[in-house]
């Protein structure tokens, strides 16, 4: 089986189990899509050994996604460089496991890590086995580590799940070892067509990001997806018979848009000119005496306004991402490198981002220190500390700092039932987080953002900060209770367009 | 030469904010700048003054314009002062504003009699220095301890500054280092100081309350609570901030004495904008 084989058969495995891995997020908000993140890492690995790279590692590397890619990826590194001194499973899983626990810097068991090392155990121990007997009993030792997680993480017990990361890594392993031995792979959950958000991820060399939505009657999916395919990539098509939501990067988007009107009733037809952006904001930067900075800022940033939030503050580099779509080590480098500074700033802007934001400053060709900014707010804070003429050192710290300072919170949809610190709240319903705490729940909008707003506000604070998101919240009712409660606190209001978040807040 | 108060005259231009000048200091002349708003040009504190300017600012169509006086201003300024032998012509920072030139072509055709500085700096800043130097001419002093007391106060004296908006800066074209703060979508309170004559951000904060804490960090820092240690205060429409400002610097500093407390002028309001609130100081 060679590096290729082995890459499609773990995709399989990891499409296969997306869906189930992206429900085993801890939290009840849309958050991590570790399976995500697994697949578009092994996916990335997939298309490059097609595109001709031998360098497995080097491509997972480029590849990563998130928290969770990034430390497959170390594995697949650790993994390649161990197969080559011995030719043994054995060395191969032991050295994955040291590059993953090399990886992070506080390591916790009950995670991929657990499962890593004790699958390089369990091949130490079985050196002499034969290759299918061998991957057997390793899945068979992946599954109890899987199933361990549970006892060795508060937050996964209290939650009622395994650990999605170590769980990906053993059906990665189960869908190698049934290809190994002939046989066929269990019955897979049904997969979920991946999001817009997580498609606009890939670079593309067409122009035009297009996209609508299509209503009609008997509408045939595979049909428009057959009619979109030779104009462009990235295509997503959606839905149902009533309605197709489609996406396709192309340099043709009449063609695209021709292909929804003669099945129905075209909406919300977006064409954004990608080059255009991107040359825009270098225009800005030219116009802006930008010529003698000494570092630039890249922002891992979702939402067109909020985009536009941490340009105006000075960030030169937005990457498309953050909770719900972890942008890969590879997108940060390249905003890194289209910086043209000195040095630079990652601004991860979640946790989840912040180790493939620091695995591309390690491989950037230039001094670059990333702010692990744990939410947009902080990194909005972070961002009034940055001087463009000061080293990314002094940066990083101010920075690191400001966005301290910060008080974050936000309203959410929970994207299921959850029952947390004696708080129920039900599918769908309102979320009020401050910090990643659940604070309220319910179904009046008002009531939650209210009890959000209150906590934040209850040591004095100057300024309150509201985002909205995509689904724009109606704020009335909140401002003129802020307003009345809090008369002393400026407040601004700021559309984000952010997902999945009617709400943002942040006090100062 | 022996300079005195009765040999020697100071000239200011009216970004000096100072307006009083020649009432209070026989000696002093202020030669005015101008301030347009569409076809109709004023001299800066003689024709409009700091209240009828804002008023007019508020409903002003398109924003005013300024301008700086021209050589033959300043000549009818040395000329006013005959009966001085020598005259020092304190200027708003060169990198600010043309006035610097006109005052030295104009200082060009008087022989060595006027002596034109570029004092690097706006404002109450300028009022201190000329404060400065009268009280050397009042007791007797040479051209080379006011040498010496203009490169002092271009090291020493502090000033930090705060906008409501920066806007007014980046229309006029006097931003300088701080453009890239401009076109921000948050309320951003930027922290501002003249450095080498031009604009140089110092620190973004959030909140009405920010600045003057800033404030009050940098006046601590840099001060000590001393004799001699005078501070001057300017602003735009600002009240509140500027008694703010007076009730901190008695606060931390009640040696201190507060020499200038003025508003800004329209031409220096023009760029600064409402809202702009300023603290200077200098031992002396």
């Amino acid at each position: 089986m060679n590096e290729l084989e082995l890459a499609r058969v773990a995709e399989t495995a990891l499409e296969r189990s997306r869906a189930r891995l992206d429900d085993l997020n801890v939290y009840p908000v849309p958050d991590g899509d570790t399976g995500t993140n697994m697949l578009l890492t092994v996916r990335a690995v997939r298309e490059a050994l097609e595109a001709g790279e031998t360098d497995v590692a080097h491509a997972a590397l480029l590849g990563a996604r998130g928290n969770s890619g990034v430390i497959l990826s170390q594995i697949i590194r650790g993994a390649v460089e161990g197969f080559e001194e011995d030719r043994s499973v054995a060395t191969a899983l032991r050295r994955g496991s040291d590059a993953a626990w090399a990886a992070v810097r506080e390591p916790a068991e009950g995670t991929i890590l657990t499962a890593i090392r004790e699958l390089a155990d369990e091949a130490e121990s079985r050196r002499d086995d034969e290759l299918p007997e061998l991957l057997h009993a390793l899945v068979a030792r992946g599954d109890e580590a899987v199933a361990q997680t549970q006892e060795q993480l508060d937050v996964l017990r209290k939650a009622g799940v395994v650990d999605a990361g170590a769980a990906g890594l053993v059906e990665i392993l189960r869908g190698i070892s049934a290809h190994v031995s002939g046989e066929p792979l269990p019955e897979a959950v049904e997969g979920v067509a991946l999001t817009t958000d997580a498609i606009h991820q890939e670079a593309s060399r067409y122009r035009y990001c297009t996209g609508f939505v299509v209503e009609g009657e008997n509408l045939d999916r595979d049909a428009l997806e057959r009619e979109l395919e030779p104009l462009g990539d990235s295509l997503l098509v959606v839905g149902d018979a009533t309605a197709l939501k489609a996406h396709v990067h192309t340099d043709d988007p009449g063609s695209a848009l021709r292909a929804g009107t003669a099945i129905g009733v075209l909406e919300r037809v977006e064409i954004a000119n990608m080059h255009l952006q991107s040359a825009q904001r270098e225009e800005r930067l030219t116009h802006s005496g930008a010529d003698d900075r000494r570092t630039a800022v890249v922002a891992v940033v979702t939402g067109e306004g909020n985009r536009r939030l941490f340009e105006s503050m000075g960030a030169t580099g937005i990457v498309d991402g953050g909770e719900t779509m972890n942008p890969s080590t590879e997108d940060v480098l390249l905003a890194i490198e289209d910086t043209k500074a000195p040095e630079a700033i990652v601004l991860a802007n979640n946790d989840n981002v912040v180790l493939a934001a620091r695995q591309a400053a390690r491989l950037a060709n230039v001094p670059v220190q990333v702010v692990p900014s744990s939410s947009l707010q902080a990194g909005l804070g972070a961002m009034l500390a940055y001087d463009p003429l000061a080293d990314s050192e002094a940066n990083a710290r101010a920075m690191e700092d400001a966005g301290s300072a910060i008080a974050a919170g936000g309203v959410t949809v929970a994207s299921r039932a959850v029952s947390m610190d004696g708080l129920r709240v039900e599918r769908g319903a309102y979320l009020g987080l401050v910090g990643d705490e659940p604070v309220a729940g319910g179904t009046s909008f008002d009531t939650v953002a209210a009890s959000v707003v209150d906590r934040l506000l209850a040591e004095p604070r100057d300024v309150l900060t509201l985002i909205t998101g995509a689904d724009e919240p109606e704020l009335g009712p909140l401002l003129a209770r802020v307003a009345e409660q809090h008369p002393d606190v400026e407040l601004e209001v700021h559309p984000g367009g952010q997902p999945h978040y009617p709400l943002l807040v942040s006090a100062e | 030469m022996e300079l005195s108060a009765e040999n020697t005259a100071i000239v200011l231009d009216s970004t000096a904010d100072f307006p009083d000048a020649s009432e209070r200091f026989s000696n002093w002349r202020v030669v005015p700048l101008y301030v347009r708003f569409g076809a109709d040009s004023y001299r800066d504190y003689v024709e409009i003054g700091p209240a009828e300017f804002y008023e007019r600012l508020r409903t002003a169509e398109d924003l005013p314009t300024t301008s700086q006086p021209t050589p033959r201003d300043f000549q009818a300024a040395y000329d006013e002062l005959a009966g001085y032998e020598r005259i020092f012509a304190l200027s708003v920072s060169a990198r600010l504003s043309g006035t610097y030139e006109s005052a030295r072509q104009a200082a060009s055709e008087t022989g060595d009699r006027v002596r034109v500085i570029d004092t690097e700096t706006a404002s109450a800043a300028i009022a201190m220095l000329a404060l400065a130097v009268q009280r050397r001419l009042e007791r007797g002093t040479t051209d080379e301890e006011i040498d010496e007391l203009v490169e002092r106060f271009k090291r020493e004296s502090g000033l930090v500054f705060t906008l409501d908006t920066l806007e007014f800066l980046a229309r006029g074209g006097r931003i300088g280092r701080a453009a890239g703060w401009a076109g921000q979508l948050l309320h951003i309170k930027p922290i501002l100081t003249l450095e080498d004559g031009e604009v140089l951000p110092l620190k973004r904060v959030r909140g009405n309350r920010k600045p003057i804490q800033e404030f009050a960090e940098a006046f601590r820092a840099r001060t000590g609570d001393e004799p001699g240690l005078r501070v001057g205060i300017a602003h735009a429409e600002a009240e509140e901030r500027m008694a703010a400002l007076e009730k901190l610097v008695r606060d931390l500093r009640p040696n201190a004495e507060i020499e200038v407390a003025t508003t800004l002028g329209p031409v220096v309001g023009t760029h600064a904008g409402p809202g702009t609130v300023g603290l200077f100081w200098f031992q002396d």
